[in-house]
């Protein structure tokens, strides 16, 4: 193989997940009557804005070698607590902040706090001591989800203030601000991972931890870090939702852990730690926005949609691994 | 260590006994095995079963399966053992349940089925809304807001379930397009909010407004669910009254989309009635007494109770809730409960 083919295969699978998703989307828009519109994009990446920056978080765990299993009960946590107190209908208590600018940011630092909280939490157990973090975010997981209901009785939270709602309403460019705030994220994100000693250390803890720590690099320190930022940016994602649906239920966001990891594992990050980059995660949370709307322009039976959800999902995972196949080949 | 243990063990009984108190003033204790506490109608018919069940002297305790039948097995089990008066049963699966039923009766355990009626076997009492009949009733209510709208009744519904995974939505959806099926001319699009969830609903209410930008009706099978399709109509630009909005349960945040002129229908599922009626014939059911078919008085709603081949059931009617009538204190949405106690039937 001459080195320029090698060069543009290389470069094909370090970007296979992106090529899949222009795959699919021209696929969709071929065979799916009305797929093919610009309202319809818009709708996948704004769908995608909570799942994706969720997906963020749990991406930085995983990429540090670890697991963050209470994102999602986390969102949901967050979600609960802006609803409560910025929600005016149900058992929202209608707090209203002057100037009414203020409920932003203060609804935005709850939310954040609320998850770096729950996310110390999770990484003072798991690096302070030494538990797995597999059980530790487990047990978040149920017990955050619980706290959901504890503190909403199961009743739900509507109406969110309009100044917080405003950012699911208002469009820059044809796409909603919630939007742009998760594809904000990523590249800020993605930049911290690629240009940071802190971005750099998580990979080379994942990869590596006691060769990491050997190296000097101070790994509890980053690994708390990681998993704080998981939890402040599954609170993001909590905000995002509140602000999405107008107010919290609790059952709010309920299954989007398994698509974050679908996403994150689409996306190239590998469950053992070590590798993968977000901009492959954002793919593949696009990925899986745009089979959502796939199954939702359908209008297939109820009953077999999960099923076609599951098999997609699962044939981009085999398409994943059949690039880790070629890529040892070419090794 | 050892006074530290003493001192555990001695929080642990006293906790224990000013836990359980009552006991011995009440008829004894019920269980309700509710199928989830995620959804407010759940949620509320706890509140209303603890409420009525007080009022004719029995104890309740809840267990909630978090809508994992595996879960409602095994507390169902657990229960069995536990030899209660009575168990009340919402259940998450119909056919799964049966078993625990049948166990439970065998061990001399009445069992009530509430809310979701179980035909496959025999159980003490039943009472329901009739998931098949809120169905029928929204079919009418659509009928009514197309003709209004189109003249005749003609146009596209776009009808967002709860999980295909549960019964209770399925029930529904059957009872809907049974009815529907008189009109050819009106187009059906059945979509499901997997696990009942919220945000899953707004994704649908988007992605159908741009692929069927002259969708009339949206039916939703929870409130929870049109508020978020309310969410995404109104980030597509839409104003009250734009896209005509049902839904069932008649949960407060329904009847508050209402209010605002987003909802012009909410299906009621009678809460407090269906609770009323199990506490109303309580005595009968625990002392295995013959329940007698015929009309009875639930909190003002006429409701009959026939006698089926799974043994004595009572429909309570529901409601379709709008403008006219959503403060009427009796929805259970409206969140003021019946001042009115229950008495027993004699």
């Amino acid at each position: 193989m001459n080195p320029r083919t090698r060069q543009a295969l290389e470069f094909v699978l370090d970007n296979l997940v992106w090529f899949m998703l222009v795959f699919v989307l021209v696929v969709f828009s071929i065979f799916i009557p009305n797929y093919f519109q610009l309202g319809i994009f818009a709708n996948i990446i704004e769908a995608s804005s909570v799942l994706g920056v969720m997906s963020i978080g749990l991406a930085l765990v995983i990429i540090a070698g670890h697991m963050d299993l209470s994102v999602e009960s986390v969102a949901a946590l967050s979600a609960m607590a802006v609803g409560i107190l910025f929600c005016s209908s149900g058992i929202g208590l209608g707090i209203q902040l002057h100037p009414e600018w203020l409920m932003v940011p203060v609804s935005l630092l709850l939310a954040l706090a609320v998850g770096g909280l729950i996310g110390a939490f999770n990484g003072f157990l798991v690096v302070k001591v030494k538990m797995s973090a597999f059980i530790i975010t487990l047990a978040s997981y149920i017990w955050v989800r619980g706290l959901v209901l504890v503190i909403s009785g199961g009743r739900s939270a509507q109406d969110l203030a309009p100044a917080i709602r405003w950012f699911g309403i208002q469009r820059l460019i044809g796409l909603p601000l919630t939007a742009w705030i998760a594809i904000a994220c990523f590249v800020v994100f993605s930049l911290i991972m690629a240009k940071t000693p802190f971005g750099r250390h998580l990979v080379m803890i994942g990869g590596n931890e006691t060769a990491t720590f050997r190296a000097g690099i101070r790994v509890n320190r980053n690994l708390i870090i990681a998993f704080v930022l998981a939890g402040a940016i599954a609170g993001l994602a909590g905000w995002l939702l509140a602000i999405r649906t107008s107010g919290a239920t609790a059952n709010l966001g309920v299954g989007l852990l398994f698509n974050a990891f679908a996403a994150v594992v689409i996306g190239g990050v590998s469950l053992k730690g070590g590798v993968g980059t977000l901009p492959g995660v954002y793919a593949g949370v696009l990925l899986l926005s745009a089979i959502n709307t796939a199954i939702n322009l359908m209008g297939l039976p109820a009953n077999f949609t999960q099923v076609i959800h599951g098999l997609l999902v699962l044939a981009a995972v085999l398409l994943d691994a059949f690039k880790q196949t070629i890529r040892q080949r070419l090794a | 260590m050892k006074r530290i243990l003493l001192a555990v063990f001695g929080i642990l009984a006293l906790a224990f006994a000013t836990l359980t108190p009552a006991f011995a003033q009440s008829k004894g204790t019920v269980y309700y095995m509710v199928p989830t506490l995620l959804d407010e109608f759940q949620t509320g018919s706890v509140t209303a079963l603890e409420l009525f069940l007080k009022q004719v002297g029995y104890e309740i305790k809840t267990l909630n399966a978090d809508n994992k039948t595996d879960a409602q097995q095994s507390q169902m089990n657990d229960v069995i053992a536990l030899k209660p008066k009575a168990i009340i049963l919402a259940a998450v699966d119909f056919n799964a349940l049966k078993p625990s039923i049948e166990a439970a009766r065998a061990a001399g355990i009445p069992v009530v089925e509430f809310d979701r009626q179980i035909t496959s076997t025999p159980s003490d009492f039943t009472s329901v809304a009739g998931t098949v009949e809120i169905g029928h009733i929204a079919a009418d209510q659509a009928e009514k807001l197309l003709k209004a709208k189109n003249g005749s009744v003609k146009g596209k519904v776009l009808q967002v379930l709860g999980d295909p995974g549960d019964p209770y939505t399925l029930d529904i959806q059957k009872g809907f397009e049974e009815k529907m099926k008189a009109f050819p001319d009106v187009k059906i699009i059945s979509l499901p909010a997997m696990q009942w969830e919220a945000s899953n609903a707004g994704t649908i209410v988007a992605d159908q407004m741009l692929a069927n930008p002259d969708i009339d009706l949206i039916f939703s099978h929870a409130a929870h669910l049109s508020v978020a399709a309310v969410a995404s109509l109104e980030a597509a630009g839409k104003k009250p009254g734009d896209v005509m909005l049902m839904s069932s349960n008649g949960a407060p945040v329904g009847l508050d989309l209402i209010r605002k002129g987003w909802l012009n229908v909410e299906v009621e599922q009678p809460l407090y009635a269906q609770a009323a009626a199990v506490a109303m014939f309580m005595d009968k059911v625990a002392n295995k007494q013959e329940i007698k078919p015929g009309d009875y008085d639930v909190l003002g709603l006429k409701s009959t109770v026939t006698k089926e081949a799974w043994g004595p059931n009572i429909k309570i009617p529901g409601a379709a809730i709008t403008k006219e009538n959503v403060d009427n204190p009796a929805f259970w949405g409206n969140q003021k409960a019946p001042t009115d106690t229950v008495k027993p039937v004699e």
